[in-house]
């Protein structure tokens, strides 16, 4: 039923993609407007969903033991988070990308960006619905943690930043290839992926620190070379090379942006490549 | 210049290479890429695997060269070392620099070298200090008020300590891998299997190393749950008791998520098993025919009258939440053999090959846990190190930075003219919109 709901949502994004683009085609201001309210409905719709599947999480959750203390109840709700699966975690990314999006861009978030976001935000929500088990499954004891919740959302945050710092970069070398006048100037698209670069940054490392503490607590290692954790520090080694090129030897424009697409390439492969290539210890999310 | 640094000074060049940013990026590429190789070929596994992975020469050379425990090798700690060093000679070079930059507040003097943003004039009967009081106060907050060499001076500054920022990341950084070399050398770390029932006085550090206990912990009982049987298990949980000279001391409850420390280790539950004690007693059934057999683990077992051959391969306690269990392969006579779970509890699940159905009349089974052990004195370092980290974040890059300056004097001629003079190295979309209000603000307060 919720599954259905997340069909929806993907073809409303879709239908965003489609108009942002017709916009920055026949820069139409109308169109852009359109374009804002529709996402928003989408990005409504899929909070609606969420919620939705994180109740219907915790009502299952009910069926195996009903918690006694009011301590208890609120401990089973974070545990019951969406976000315990490979499905959970695509659709929550989905949903981080134009979240995200609107308050990172602000403005900003229109023409070929939004459209770029919004599509990468469709094909999250497609694979979802179309090639991932979206079965609810109860917890397994090594997810039992209340590190669970700031762990994922910090660390699919800090993709959807990098995601959103992959955008402006591709953005960025269009526009110096074939400048339009309708996209933004360059040095304002620099200064994009630069912000965006420093937020999924902050996120990766709460995201890394926060799965460290857990990890001691659950494996009595902080750090085992598993090769989620190995992807996810060369992720920051890569991020971390960019920051110091760009804010110590005032690299920007060009080779910024190329470095933002390769540092996002190693975010997917964290992601995606790790689940399905290589064994560990986060094989649970499949 | 720098190249003519090399020639005349080796020992400038030195410390010009360890604090150079080209160093680190350096660095960080070889550590990205030893990582890159330390996921692509699998860690810490027996030589032979690697043969057969990668062949003989290169799985030789992989095991010969460190590249199967990679993250404790040259090809990893030089770098790391090198890196650590990088950050030492940076710290070391500009932390004095940043510390007196942000001890150091703004003043009327150093503050006329900021760069000029604007002017406003009054006419000279015109009394501009309330207009400029109260307009400062709007969008700047609270000000301070000089003179210097007769000017009045206001003066207004925000993230003085953020050149702090990048030398807290890098002290944390440090503290991390200072930790994790504490870890390495002062911590222990071991695995400690334990019977149900089974008391220990030591854990397992290495193949065939104990380690002895200075206390006593016993096992008493281990139990695997599932949500429902068949499914996924809701929990692993080994209830333990610890002794001191003998007493009884704490009694505790291990999960996994839930570590139990005592006596300055701590025990997590890293995994569990069950073993059979003695042969399996079977009954034989075809039609109304029955018969008891034994079988041992792992051994062959003629089935009475040359009708095949039968191997219990393995117990589970515990399968998948229906109970005790045994995996049998029965082979008839010639052929691949046929491999089935029996089912203590629930005889008539599961399919059965052959003409027969095997029911397991007991099984004498001990039920085992096994633990992580360990003592990290460097766990504490790290944490500090992760603790430093955030407000060094904050400070290097969210934090925002501006400094404002309102010169205020009387011109030749005796007008007041008032100069807004201000930089923000960081934020110039913000601050450029807030020089635009500040002066139309301020000059809307003029007369003219």
């Amino acid at each position: 039923m919720i599954g259905q709901f997340f069909g929806v949502v993907m073809l409303i994004y879709l239908l965003v993609a489609i108009l942002f683009l017709m916009e920055e085609l026949w820069s139409s201001p109308r169109l852009q407007a359109a374009g804002r309210i529709i996402l928003w409905l989408g990005l409504g719709l899929q909070t609606a969903g969420l919620i939705g599947r994180w109740v219907e999480n915790y009502r299952l959750a009910l069926v195996h033991g009903p918690p006694a203390a009011w301590s208890e109840k609120l401990r089973l709700v974070i545990l019951h988070a969406p976000l315990s699966n490979f499905y959970e975690s695509l659709i929550f990314f989905a949903w981080c990308l134009p979240a995200l999006g609107l308050l990172a861009f602000r403005r900003y978030l229109k023409g070929y960006l939004a459209a770029l976001i919004a599509v990468l935000s469709t094909l999250l929500l497609a694979y979802a619905s179309f090639g991932v088990d979206s079965h609810i499954k109860p917890l397994m004891p090594a997810l039992k943690s209340n590190w669970l919740l700031v762990h994922v959302v910090t660390a699919f945050l800090g993709y959807a930043a990098f995601a959103l710092a992959f955008g402006s970069a591709i953005l960025y070398l269009i526009q110096e290839r074939r400048p339009r006048p309708s996209l933004p100037p360059l040095p304002l698209i620099d200064g994009l992926i630069y912000r965006t670069t420093v937020l999924g940054f902050l996120l990766l490392t709460l995201g890394i620190i926060t799965g460290a503490v857990w990890a001691e607590t659950a494996w009595g290692r902080y750090w085992s070379w598993d090769p989620k954790e190995t992807w996810s520090l060369i992720t920051w080694f890569i991020y971390a090379a960019l920051l110091h090129a760009r804010l110590l030897k005032g690299w920007h424009g060009r080779r910024i942006a190329w470095l933002a697409v390769l540092g996002f390439m190693a975010v997917l492969f964290t992601y995606f490549g790790v689940s399905f290539l290589l064994t560990g210890l986060h094989s649970y999310l499949t | 210049m720098s190249a003519t640094r090399i020639h005349s000074k080796p020992k400038s060049w030195l410390w010009g290479t360890l604090t150079s940013i080209r160093l680190t990026v350096f660095v960080l590429l070889i550590l990205a890429t030893v990582a890159v190789i330390g996921t692509v070929v699998p860690q810490n596994q027996p030589l032979g695997q690697y043969l057969r992975i990668f062949g003989a020469g290169w799985g030789e050379l992989l095991w010969r060269g460190g590249f199967t425990n990679i993250y404790f090798s040259p090809w990893f700690l030089a770098p790391t070392f090198l890196l650590a060093l990088n950050i030492c000679a940076c710290i070391i070079h500009g932390l004095p620099q940043a510390v007196k930059r942000s001890t150091r507040p703004l003043t009327g003097g150093t503050a006329l070298a900021l760069p000029e943003r604007g002017q406003v004039t009054w006419p000279a009967e015109a009394d501009p200090h309330p207009v400029i009081a109260g307009v400062l106060r709007r969008e700047l907050g609270h000000c301070r008020w000089e003179t210097h060499q007769g000017q009045e001076v206001y003066l207004m500054e925000r993230g003085r300590c953020r050149p702090l920022g990048p030398y807290l990341i890098h002290v944390a950084l440090l503290l991390i891998l200072a930790g994790g070399l504490i870890g390495k050398f002062l911590g222990v770390e071991g695995q400690l299997p334990l019977d149900q029932g089974e008391v220990a006085n030591a854990f397992q550090v290495g193949p065939r190393t104990e380690k002895p206990l200075n206390f006593q912990v016993r096992l008493d009982k281990f139990q695997v749950s599932y949500y429902e049987p068949g499914g996924t298990p809701k929990e692993f949980r080994s209830d333990l008791t610890f002794f001191q000279n003998g007493r009884e001391v704490l009694r505790a409850t291990c999960r996994v998520n839930e570590p139990v420390s005592f006596g300055g280790l701590t025990f997590y539950q890293a995994s569990y098993g069950t073993e059979a004690t003695g042969p399996i007693r079977l009954i034989m059934q075809q039609g109304n025919q029955r018969q008891t057999i034994e079988a041992p683990l792992r051994q062959p077992v003629e089935l009475p009258g040359g009708r095949g051959k039968i191997i219990a391969m393995r117990v589970d306690g515990n399968f998948q939440g229906y109970g005790p269990a045994v995996l049998m392969a029965y082979s008839p006579g010639s052929g691949h053999p046929l491999v089935f779970w029996a089912l203590k509890d629930h005889p008539e699940l599961g399919e059965q090959p052959g003409p027969y159905r095997f029911i397991v009349e007991s099984m004498p089974l001990r039920y085992y846990s096994v633990f992580q052990v360990k003592h990290d004195p460097g766990v504490w370092w790290v944490y500090t190190g992760f603790l430093l980290f955030l407000p060094g974040l904050y400070l290097a890059f969210f934090r925002p930075t501006e400094r404002w300056a309102l010169v205020l004097a009387k011109t030749p001629k005796g007008r007041w003219q008032a100069r807004l003079l201000g930089a923000s190295p960081r934020q110039r979309e913000e601050f450029a919109a807030r020089q635009e209000r500040l002066l139309m603000e301020l000059k809307r307060g003029t007369p003219s």
